[in-house]
């Protein structure tokens, strides 16, 4: 028993261990060593990355009677949003500059949504993924708010509102789950649904499941908040929070929607229809906005929209490219958060203040410009043959998708126009009586930024090793 | 000598140069950035010359990169491979000479970001050698993608100096459209691709995207069309067949001219190769159904913007719409489906090129001295240009197609395909149609010779001078190429063929 949960929960634990230690040290140390807790963090985390090495894989491991387990795709996405916290914790330097005092329990916090969205990968439970599930929102809703100023207080509790809703309803399609098969284990209810007819009351909780998780995608009836969270929150915390809820919260839908949800039909009919709303928004809203943060924020409902539609069409082809496209999709996200992260100080986020930036400052704005094209999707970068690779899942999953596809990639063409409107100010000339700016970042934030970009570089000319890795994990799950 | 031959190094090597010319190891000095790159032209072209010389159309070149061992993406079937048959021989030699001679162009065309320039330049000429050359549709699709990035800079660019800020924001804001409109075919035409690769392997149950091992013909009738339609509505918006083609008067007036000289003379053809290459070839059977309707399209193309193209006044605007009527001609030619139809194609390809080149190049040179490109205030110019007059009146008459010039021959070849097509009478009826082509072209095109160069000669340009030395080789290098293959037909139509 205490052996088979050391094999799981290892990483687990020690980052709990770190949560403790750095609350621990918010009550020991003064407001002056703020300095340390972005340390104490990232050593926590990369102590748990070396931990996920020990943990068991072949073929599945299962802890607290059944309700946690590991195989390879767990681990997988542990170590996805391991690296994602790794680096977001890199880049808190001006966030916790500006909090000081409240440095450590900022940095519990963060530690805490990792934990969280770790649980939410292993969990084999309604209960624990619920349980976890909030753990991850409630540690959110401080993150968000930790930013100086009103914004970042009503970006809180808009998401905080939308998230007490969307619990509402997946609570609500767990109870009729398990009101139709009597349990709340994730294999148990498989093995029931499996030999059963689909019933409509299964369809109308399965539903409910998605609708009730896909809020932390910021996906079309869930949506609302994004815009507001995304010009009210930090830029670090931007760049968590673009990525490690999704990375939990696909992580498990895949999961789901593999296992216990696979017989719906309409679920997929809802699912798509909620793609082609929330593609359709995101792309259109964007066009007319000016603040580079919230266009990045359409740019994030965007995308999980079309990775949304990937996953709802289940195969195990489409979850490979489900898990390239995310593990692409983080990495160049948060290396345009990076770089907002570098400018945050200096620039408010409208797209016209960052004219000029490309001619002091190559190397961090060519990074950035790549990013933003790997975003768009422009060959060479990983995002190019990200796009290609969940595409074909789409296209090979039936002419009645081609529609689908046809509006969601005419939609791409609109996201273009708005990741233009980031780029071309960089490289445009600035007035001759205006100095040209100049920028200077610190080196955690020129790491991240250059590391970042690089990857999606090399995954752009070399993708083969990592989609043969995906697709590997596919087929273990 | 075979093994000196490399594809990789012809399409990768202005790449590479591409990126050495922008990273701050290079120098900034602006005279060493012009030469050094013109010599980086000059010697691509000498290159493909050789790979030209050394060109045997019974076994294509063909060249696959691995990567550590495997396939580009393997678990798709996409293989990082390079052919290059007869026809992309032609559009190959056609590209290099194009930049070449855009490259002798820039000279006083091109007033700062020399190196930024330039290093697009190259940039451009290796993502559309890697259209011409790509024997893998995801290949092709990723170079097609490329060229939007310099193309984008090099139309909408600051080229000039900043005493030109309004018409600064008017190219850049026909580079935005043009990215657009481009960015929106293709994305169509991926749909086509990812359909053709995904019905290819249920069909014939290999796993591929080379053009190669794609055998069309067991995928069901309608999916053919409606793959068929997709990549027709892609490549039509480079072509342009006509609701398609708003982008490119604009780009092609605002763009700097050597900047026009290479979107008019090479990227247009990369749509036409497109065609070929997708519908034409691998799409055989699907085409014979769509080819009647694509001929139709293809005279709206001739006869409408040979109209549009008469009620312009602005030089450059003249040319843009005539590429568009030109470029009708060549869709045509494809559609006839027949082996004269399809060298008729390609000779048009590079007729238009140089004709189009030069046309541009007359077009600048007259807005470099007198600072407009409007018809109706020019007038009188050839008693100051006399070189430049006669240059302009051997191209132009080249343009209408009088014989011993290129485009004659291809233009008469063009509409006997179309004629002799058996399979519909659709073709016989627009090949009819399309005849009056010949005559509204001379009509526009004489009216620019005459408005802007006879005439009385207005006071402020009588201190205009005539062509320097770079524009005299550019110039005299296109109607060289007029003459050889409008007296010689016979070389590139054999080898088209």
């Amino acid at each position: 028993m205490l052996k088979d949960i050391f094999n799981i929960l290892l990483p687990h634990i020690s980052l709990a261990g770190f949560i403790i230690l750095q609350l621990v040290l918010s009550l020991l140390l003064s407001p002056r060593l703020y300095r340390y807790a972005r340390l104490v963090s990232v050593i926590g985390i990369s102590l748990s990355i070396i931990l996920l090495s020990t943990v068991q894989t072949e073929p599945q491991y299962f802890a607290f009677k059944d309700s946690l387990m590991s195989d390879s795709y767990t681990l997988l996405f542990d170590f996805l949003i391991l690296v994602c916290g790794f680096l977001t914790a890199l880049l808190s330097r001006n966030l916790i500059k500006t909090i000081k005092g409240n440095a450590y329990t900022f940095q519990a916090l963060l530690l805490t949504a990792i934990f969280g969205a770790m649980n939410i990968i292993s969990a084999n439970d309604f209960l624990t993924l619920f349980v976890s599930i909030e753990i991850l929102s409630f540690s959110t809703y401080f993150l968000i708010a930790a930013a100086k100023g009103y914004y970042s207080k009503e970006a809180s509790f808009k998401y905080l509102l939308t998230s007490a809703i969307s619990s509402g309803v997946f609570l609500f399609g767990v109870s009729y789950l398990y009101g139709i098969t009597g349990s709340l284990n994730l294999s148990e209810i498989y093995e029931i649904v499996m030999n059963q007819d689909p019933s409509i009351m299964y369809s109308i909780s399965a539903i409910m499941i998605v609708l009730g998780l896909i809020s932390k995608l910021a996906v079309f009836p869930f949506a609302n908040w994004v815009i507001d969270v995304y010009k009210g929150a930090e830029t670090s915390v931007l760049a968590f929070l673009s990525t490690i809820p999704k990375l939990a919260v696909f992580g498990i839908l895949c999961r789901l929607l593999v296992f216990p949800l696979s017989n719906s039909f309409e679920l997929t009919f809802v699912i798509a229809i909620i793609t082609l709303i929330t593609a359709f928004w995101a792309n259109t809203y964007a066009i007319r906005e000016n603040n580079v943060k919230v266009i990045l924020a359409c740019s994030a409902s965007a995308n999980s929209s079309y990775v949304l539609l990937a996953a709802c069409l289940v195969s195990v082809y489409n979850l490979s490219t489900v898990i390239f496209y995310l593990l692409c999709y983080v990495l160049m996200n948060i290396s345009a958060f990076a770089f907002l992260n570098i400018c945050s100080d200096k620039h408010d986020m409208d797209v016209r203040s960052f004219k000029g930036l490309f001619y002091n400052n190559h190397g961090l704005t060519g990074a950035y410009a790549f990013s933003v094209l790997a975003l768009a999707g422009f060959p060479i970068t990983s995002g190019f043959v990200a796009k290609i690779y969940l595409f074909t899942a789409i296209a090979s999953s039936g002419l009645i998708f081609v529609p689908f596809l046809l509006i969601l990639l005419i939609l791409t063409v609109a996201a273009l126009y708005y990741y233009l409107k980031i780029l071309i100010p960089l490289f445009e000339r600035c007035d001759k009586n205006t100095e040209t700016p100049k920028l200077n970042p610190v080196f955690s934030q020129k790491f991240v930024l250059i590391v970042t970009a690089a990857i999606t570089l090399l995954i752009g000319i070399y993708p083969e090793k990592i989609i043969e890795l995906c697709r590997f994990i596919a087929y273990n799950i | 000598m075979e093994k000196l031959l490399s594809i990789p190094f012809l399409i990768f090597m202005p790449l590479v140069i591409s990126m050495f010319v922008i990273s701050p190891l290079f120098t900034r000095n602006e005279i060493i950035v012009r030469r050094f790159s013109k010599s980086i032209f000059g010697l691509h072209f000498l290159y493909s010359i050789l790979m030209l010389a050394l060109f045997d159309p019974a076994n294509p070149y063909i060249s696959q990169i691995h990567f550590f061992g495997l396939d580009w993406i393997q678990s798709m079937g996409v293989k990082f491979i390079f052919k290059i048959d007869n026809i992309s021989m032609i559009l190959v030699m056609l590209t290099s000479f194009v930049f070449l001679i855009s490259s002798f162009a820039s000279k006083f065309n091109i007033r700062e970001n020399h190196k930024f320039y330039y290093s697009m330049l190259l940039l451009l000429e290796s993502a559309i050698l890697g259209i011409f050359t790509a024997g893998d549709m995801f290949v092709f699709f990723l170079f097609w993608e490329l060229e939007l990035i310099p193309a984008y800079f090099l139309i909408g660019g600051k080229w000039k100096g900043l005493e030109n800020e309004s018409e600064a924001a008017k190219a850049q804001n026909s580079a935005i459209k043009f990215v657009l409109f481009t960015f929106l075919g293709s994305m169509v035409m991926l749909l086509g691709i990812l359909l053709l690769h995904y019905y290819n392997y249920i069909s014939n149950g290999i796993l591929s995207a080379s053009f190669t091992d794609i055998n069309a013909s067991r995928i069901p009738e309608y999916i053919q069309i409606l793959i068929s339609v997709c990549l027709l509505i892609g490549f039509g918006v480079k072509l342009p067949i006509i609701p398609l083609h708003t982008w490119l008067p604009d780009a092609h007036t605002n763009a700097p001219t050597p900047v026009s000289m290479i979107l008019a003379g090479i990227l247009l053809k990369t749509g036409a190769y497109g065609i070929f290459r997708f519908n034409y070839r691998t799409l055989s059977d699907a085409f014979i159904t769509i080819a009647p309707i694509l001929a139709v399209f293809a005279l709206i193309n001739i006869i409408y913007t040979a109209f549009v193209a008469y009620a312009q006044t602005d030089i450059k605007r003249i040319v843009a719409y005539s590429s568009i009527s030109n470029m009708g001609l060549i869709l045509l030619g494809l559609c006839a489906i027949n082996q004269i139809g399809l060298s008729a194609s390609v000779f048009h390809m590079v007729a238009h090129a140089l004709v189009t080149c030069g046309l541009f190049m007359i077009a600048g040179i007259v807005y470099l001295r007198c600072k407009t490109r409007d018809i109706n205030t020019l007038s009188g110019i050839a008693a100051v240009m006399p070189r430049l007059f006669g240059f302009a009146v051997l191209i132009v008459l080249a343009s209408i197609g009088i014989p011993a010039f290129a485009p004659f021959v291809s233009e008469i070849l063009t509409i006997i395909a179309s004629l002799n097509a058996d399979f519909s009478d659709v073709l016989k009826f627009v090949s009819v149609f399309s005849l009056p082509l010949l005559i509204i072209s001379s009509c526009y095109m004489l009216k620019f010779l005459h408005k802007s160069f006879y005439g009385e000669l207005p006071q402020e340009f009588e201190k205009v001078n005539d062509i320097t030395v770079h524009e005299f080789i550019v110039l005299a290098s296109v109607l060289a190429g007029l003459v050889i293959f409008g007296i010689f037909p016979g070389v590139l139509l054999n080898m088209a063929g």
